[in-house]
């Protein structure tokens, strides 16, 4: 075996080896990040098109085989758009009482200005331990690092992460490095929501510190606080589980996003809004 | 147009080659982050490109495969993959030691071939995961069975695909079939 490793088999070990220790140093020093944005700007195209072609296919198979479970969904959505409705003419009615009192407070009432970018998701992250995706407009369309990634109704997707000229990495909010200050609306509780990846709940997010004393509903909705990075009362979730956690002193839940993550086309980039 | 570069049929069949073999590493690159990140299998994310990577280097033997294993890891790594820094030793060198043993002590063919896909494909997943073990978020041992091993197993079924398909490109050129 030995024998026949020759002189330039081994020098490539060692150059793959050496090549491996500097990709590491040079993405911990954020120096190489060049190379990198300059493959993926080289591989956006490619996945442009590869992600228009399996849209395609997608539709067509839609349309063959899924004609009549959709007519069904069709049915159950316009049964939920009703309900819907109905609540929102009831909150209709408290917003204007709200209204009301603002101005009886003298306090004026802000409203969040957004500006939206849209953007098709062209590519995944192939790790079983990372949850990100790729889209197709980067920082030639406005968009760049630390901007939200939302869906059209407003449900948090997740955060760009990295951004080249025509592309930028979106990491969703499953994945455990996210971390977003949030509150339960119909009770006001406050805690931290972060994706449960490593915790073993896939397609779960964890919201950790909320009070022992705090009582939770299944479906209870759960929003952003508002903050330098996340406007306020953007949708994350709904509470599908409660326990205490390991030290006993808090509680926590569990949350299924509010976004639908598995069958996402098109996401929002919040680009600007009013931070007051 | 391309005669003063003054190349001989065998150079030009050896640039075809190589094309080819970029060329699909781009496909299956393409493949693994655009379709089958939207279609998991058993809940994982399949990984085929590993094994395309090992498969070439076994085909063309340690010196040129081992240049190609260094470049593609390289670039799956720039493309933005998880953890690719490291994948570019391990996954290079698996593949050199891979085409060196297939050489040196088991046969060209398909099985050697396999269990070699199987083993570097199953080592750079668990180097990873042991990363993943260390550095916070922590991701739970479980995962291990639950994950890793249903990835690296369903990730093999596109070893035939793959196998026939360097065995294809690889003829192309060479006189004596391997």
């Amino acid at each position: 075996m030995k024998k026949h490793l020759s002189a330039k088999t081994k020098w490539l070990i060692v150059a793959a080896v050496l090549l491996s220790v500097l990709v590491t140093v040079t993405s911990a020093m954020k120096t190489g990040g060049w190379a990198s944005r300059t493959v993926q700007t080289i591989l956006t195209p490619f996945r442009s098109a590869s992600s228009a072609l399996v849209r395609q296919v997608e539709r067509y198979y839609d349309y063959v085989f899924r004609y009549e479970s959709l007519q069904a969904e069709n049915a159950a959505l316009k049964a939920q758009i009703s309900a819907m409705e109905e609540n929102v003419r009831s909150a209709d009615s408290l917003q204007r009482e709200n209204e009301r009192l603002h101005q009886l407070l003298d306090l004026s009432s802000k409203r969040e200005d957004y500006h939206f970018a849209s953007a098709y998701v062209i590519s995944w992250v192939d790790s079983n331990w990372k949850s990100a995706f790729t889209i197709g407009k980067g920082t030639s369309s406005g968009i760049h690092e630390g901007l939200v990634a939302v869906t059209e109704y407003g449900q948090v997707v997740g955060l760009v992460t990295e951004a080249g000229t025509n592309w930028a990495t979106v990491t969703t909010v499953l994945d455990s490095s996210l971390d977003i200050s949030a509150t339960v609306a119909s009770t006001g509780y406050n805690g931290v929501v972060e994706g449960a990846l490593a915790t073993g709940s896939e397609g779960l997010l964890r919201m950790n510190y909320l009070p022992t004393d705090s009582v939770l509903r299944n479906n209870d909705q759960v929003l952003t606080t508002g903050s330098t990075v996340y406007p306020r009362g953007l949708i994350i979730g709904y509470i599908t589980d409660a326990n205490f956690d390991q030290t006993g002193v808090a509680k926590y839940a569990l949350l299924k996003p509010a976004a639908d993550l598995d069958d996402l086309e098109q996401v929002f980039i919040i680009t600007d809004f009013d931070q007051q | 147009m391309f005669r003063h570069l003054h190349l001989t049929k065998l150079q030009w069949l050896g640039i075809l080659k190589w094309s080819l073999y970029g060329l699909l590493t781009l496909v299956v690159l393409l493949l693994q982050t655009v379709v089958l990140t939207q279609l998991p299998v058993f809940g994982v994310k399949l990984s085929p490109l590993p094994i395309l990577i090992v498969c070439v280097c076994i085909r063309e033997g340690p010196e040129k495969g081992g240049v190609y294993a260094i470049l593609a890891t390289l670039f799956w790594c720039l493309s933005g993959a998880d953890f690719g820094n490291l994948s570019v030793a391990v996954l290079s060198v698996g593949a050199i030691l891979s085409a060196v043993l297939c050489r040196a002590v088991l046969t060209l063919r398909f099985l050697p071939a396999a269990l070699c896909c199987l083993a570097v494909s199953l080592v750079n997943e668990s180097l990873i995961f042991v990363f993943k073990l260390i550095l916070p978020p922590a991701v739970a041992l479980s995962n291990y069975w639950r994950i890793l091993l249903p990835t690296v197993a369903l990730s093999m079924l596109f070893m035939p695909i793959h196998y026939a398909l360097v065995k294809l490109i690889g003829r192309i050129g060479v006189q004596d079939d391997l």
